[in-house]
């Protein structure tokens, strides 16, 4: 038979040919590492370092490179710094990735069923959508927050409930665009029903920017923490980076590093999600893969 | 003989935005009473050029696109009667061919899952059984099985429609549609292709409703043929009659645009029937025959009162003065 | 006497992630006043490449004019400086390209897009340009050319589009026509027109035409001379009646054999097995080898030159050797 000539390629899947692109982009591998890096040191960082970060263990105010046991010195309250940068990392990493769970979970949702049914469906969902769009995000986090007590799980869904739209108009637009393409007639075709094709067969194509966009989302989840920590409203019994700074916030003018160094911290965090988002989204980018 | 498919009087409306807030939803007639027999075992062509409905005619018959009225009889069983599910089940003997072999494929599944997908959803065997299929399958359409796990990026355009013929034979289906199965290939994977689907209704019996705008590839593979135009079958017949003894004035001047070889320039070949303009927006029709205003024969008659489908000279014909081209 | 346009041994390459390929081989070509000059061959066989090499529109990077020489009326076109490249293009040397709706500014109205074409070359104001613009849409068959004019390129019909393509392409009275598969995008009964309007015009204006397509059809209508190109290189060039009825390369054979053409009945159509090969894993041989089945060892081994062998020129070992 003909049309066979012998094909260069090995079984790669898609999914492998973006990590392959991922792999040479030079900048989202330093994110990964700073990620790393992070995520280790606030993870094993208490353990090694010991301390507990509430303990008021020193003079307050102590400023960095002083006194040699506290290299970063110490808030308000002669707390150590550094025990407070490594155990408020943990918390603070957690609320931006359940956060941008509840936001993908519920914005996929209503995205997908709008954009693949249409109609009333569509019609209904996107109202909705919008009128959470049209919301002060802030303001309607912090009543939420306020009503249910801050702990780390209201503060989570607090931010995953205002953050949600955007996700939800992305993947309407990616399933208005995936449904009209001929595999998804096929699918129909061959008898498949409505779950399987939005599930199975138009998610899995749409899932793409939506990773990227997730990604993205961890990075301001944790901003958004930070803000309400900032403000008062963060879980005053789990110490996070944001409750650094909202602890520290009035002394900023007499003692620059209690707010300095947690805020340095969101910032390299945040820094490296978004180097991290920004690789994928070129990694799975086809039109840059030629090259 | 019993008709394999009887469609009749099938009508497909799509609606449109509404001018204003208030105004009544106006509605776009793609296919217009449409009706046509495929007899088993045969290839029945539909031609006809963009929007002239024969996609949607042919989508609408296996119910891939909502039908606003008519019939669709399947073996005597009015498809546009079944549940959806009585319709899912129906679907392993009325399977599609696509036009684009770039999109047709779904870019995350391998195309062992591909081929197998319309057994895992009917249900059909036992998992090793499922994949012994796919392997008879890959050998009938030419494929190798070496080529099983790849995805379909690593295929080439003729190579995918293989995949994509692989896929629609799964269920051992008794009428295949194919929309344009050739058009987007090189002429060379072209024959490939079109060998492959006359090889496959020899060894398997099936029968065809094949779209395409390709007179010459509509006359390589049908055995009949309706030429199509605004929403409506002008013409229709054997394949023999209608191209060598067309009678409406369309299948006329389609013959007469189609690239041949055998209409040299260095001859000083022009072309006898020329026809003008684009056609006539679906939007709204003019009431009478649809083609008047690009017809060199119309007459006041052509422009007031639509023709009906009847018998000519071997075709069927819907036109007021039908007859030989005079050239 | 040299010809209007003349291609000679021309090779571009192009960076690509295997490597730099060879994207044009030793490419010529030439084309007279008056004359349509047809390139046919199969997608990524290099004719698209071609047309944007005389018009100075190869991506550079990637790609690379390696050798060979451009000439139109005589003057050198590669390595030309830019201000006269462009003077060029849309003035002694225009394109038509395959889809004209992306080829169309979809915020200007057409008329605007006319003028401004004209204003680029022609010393005249803006409401003489218009004038012209109108005239010009009257001259490639678009009634009520006035109104037409106000239109925006959505609110026209894919063959009204074409033809105020070409309108925009005729607007300065070019010497070559480069047509790159105008009429793909068409239906049969528009390509026509638009096909028999590109014959008038040429009669018109005596522009040479460059005719690229992958439709032997539609080179039998229009051509008078024909090049066949295979994986980036001329593989037979002859005048088309020479071509159509005793094409001599395997592939040229091949390729008017696999045609389901009407007026012609074959129970089985003549197939060209397996695909063109990627350009990179373009080998020593002739690049058809592995699909040809007249190919002997020397063909693995040695590119075959295009030269008159018997009837016209073509390049095959097998011919040469008088064993096909």
């Amino acid at each position: 038979m003909s049309d066979q000539t012998t094909t260069e390629y090995q079984a790669e899947s898609p999914a492998r040919e973006a990590w392959r692109m991922f792999r040479r982009n030079i900048p989202a591998l330093i994110g990964v590492v700073m990620l790393t890096v992070i995520v280790l040191a606030t993870s094993y960082g208490t353990f090694l370092y010991g301390g507990d970060p509430f303990e008021i263990v020193w003079a307050p105010h102590e400023p960095p490179g002083v006194t040699p046991e506290f290299p970063m010195g110490t808030d308000y309250l002669g707390r150590d710094l550094i025990a407070g940068l490594l155990t408020g990392g943990g918390p603070t990493l957690a609320v931006g990735l359940a956060a941008a769970a509840i936001t993908m979970a519920i914005g996929i949702s209503f995205g997908a069923l709008a954009g693949y049914y249409g109609g009333w469906v569509d019609n209904l969902l996107m109202r909705i959508t919008e009128f959470f769009q049209v919301l002060p995000a802030l303001l309607f986090a912090m009543v939420l927050v306020t009503l249910f007590s801050p702990s780390l799980l209201t503060i989570a869904m607090a931010i995953g409930v205002v953050s949600w739209p955007q996700t939800a108009r992305l993947t309407r637009a990616e399933f208005l665009k995936i449904k009209e393409l001929e595999y998804v007639t096929a699918a129909r075709a061959i008898g498949a029903r409505n779950k399987r094709i939005i599930w199975k067969v138009i998610l899995p194509n749409a899932a793409p920017p939506l990773i990227v966009s997730a990604t993205l989302t961890i990075g301001v989840a944790i901003l958004f923490e930070a803000g309400l920590s900032f403000l008062g409203l963060g879980d005053p019994n789990v110490m996070s980076w944001g409750l650094m700074i909202g602890a520290n916030r009035e002394y900023i003018l007499d003692a620059w590093w209690p707010v300095t160094f947690p805020g340095l911290a969101i910032f390299f965090t945040v820094f490296a999600v978004s180097l991290i988002g920004d690789g994928l989204n070129d990694a799975f980018n086809p039109k840059l893969r030629e090259r | 003989m019993t008709a394999l498919l009887d469609v009749r009087d099938l009508t497909v409306r799509f609606a449109l935005p509404k001018p204003s807030f208030f105004a009544e939803r106006p509605h776009l007639e793609a296919v217009r009473q449409v009706s046509f027999t495929l007899e088993a075992g045969h290839a029945l062509g539909i031609v006809g050029e963009s929007g002239s409905g024969k996609t949607t005619t042919a989508m609408a018959a296996i119910r891939l696109t909502r039908a606003a009225g008519g019939q669709v009889l399947f073996e005597g069983q009015d498809l546009l009667d079944l549940d959806d599910e009585q319709m899912r089940q129906r679907r392993r003997d009325v399977q599609l061919i696509f036009q684009d072999p770039y999109s047709s494929l779904n870019p995350r599944a391998r195309v062992v899952d591909i081929v197998r997908e319309p057994m895992d959803l009917m249900e059909i065997g036992t998992p090793e059984e499922r994949l012994e299929r796919v392997r008879e399958l890959f050998a009938l359409v030419g494929l190798r099985p070496d080529q099983l796990n790849l995805f379909p990026h690593q295929f080439s355009g003729g190579q995918r429609q293989r995949i994509s013929i692989a896929r629609a034979l799964t269920t051992n289906p008794k009428l295949l549609v194919c929309d344009e199965p050739v058009s987007a290939l090189d002429v060379a994977i072209q024959a490939q292709i079109l060998n492959l689907l006359a090889e496959l209704k020899e060894k398997l019996g099936l029968s065809y409703l094949f779209i395409s705008h390709d007179l010459g590839v509509v006359r390589h593979v049908c055995d009949d043929v309706a030429v199509m135009y605004l929403g409506k079958i002008v013409e229709s017949g054997p394949v023999q009659a209608l191209f060598e003894a067309p009678q409406h004035p369309y299948t006329q001047a389609l013959l007469a645009a189609a690239p041949s070889l055998a209409r040299r320039k260095s001859k000083g070949y022009v072309r006898p029937l020329k026809v003008s303009g684009d056609p006539p927006s679906p939007i709204n029709p003019p009431p009478g025959c649809a083609f008047a205003d690009r017809c060199p024969k119309a007459q006041d008659v052509c422009r007031q009162t639509p023709p009906v489908l009847q018998p000519v000279a071997g075709t069927q014909a819907a036109c007021h003065f039908p007859g030989p081209a005079d050239v | 006497m040299s010809a209007l346009l003349e291609i000679d041994d021309l090779r571009v390459t192009f960076g690509t992630r295997y490597g730099e390929v060879t994207a044009l081989d030793s490419v010529s070509l030439h084309v007279d006043a008056g004359e349509t000059l047809g390139v046919v061959g199969e997608s990524g066989c290099g004719k698209s490449i071609t047309a944007l090499s005389v018009m100075g529109l190869i991506p550079q990077p990637p790609g690379k004019i390696a050798g060979g020489s451009i000439r139109l009326n005589g003057e050198e076109l590669i390595g030309a400086n830019p201000a006269r490249l462009r003077g060029l293009r849309g003035g002694d040397v225009a394109m038509i390209f395959q889809e004209p709706m992306t080829s169309l500014n979809p915020v200007f109205t057409v008329g605007d897009q006319i003028a401004e074409a004209i204003m680029l070359h022609q010393n005249v104001d803006k409401a003489q340009a218009l004038k012209d613009a109108i005239a010009l849409l009257d001259r490639v068959g678009i009634p009520s050319p006035d109104a037409r004019a106000r239109d925006y390129p959505h609110q026209l019909s894919g063959g009204m589009r074409q033809r105020v393509m070409i309108a925009m392409a005729v607007s300065c009275r070019p010497k070559v026509l480069i047509a790159d598969e105008p009429t793909t995008a068409l239906d049969v009964t528009v390509q026509a027109q638009i096909f028999d309007l590109l014959n008038e015009i040429q009669r018109d204006f005596g522009a040479a035409i460059v005719l690229i397509t992958h439709d032997m059809g539609a080179i039998s209508e229009m051509a008078d001379r024909v090049a066949v190109m295979y994986a980036g290189r001329v593989i037979e060039e002859a005048s088309a009646d020479d071509v159509l009825d005793y094409p001599q390369h395997p592939y040229a054979r091949g390729l008017i054999d696999c045609i389901p053409a009407l007026g012609r009945d074959d129970h089985r159509l003549a197939e060209i097995p397996g695909v063109v090969p990627p350009l990179h894993l373009l080998g020593a041989g002739c690049a058809f080898a592995e699909r040809c089945a007249h190919k002997q060892d020397r063909c693995g081994l040695e590119k075959p030159l295009l030269a008159a062998h018997g009837h016209h020129p073509v390049a095959c070992h097998g011919i040469e050797e008088g064993r096909i």
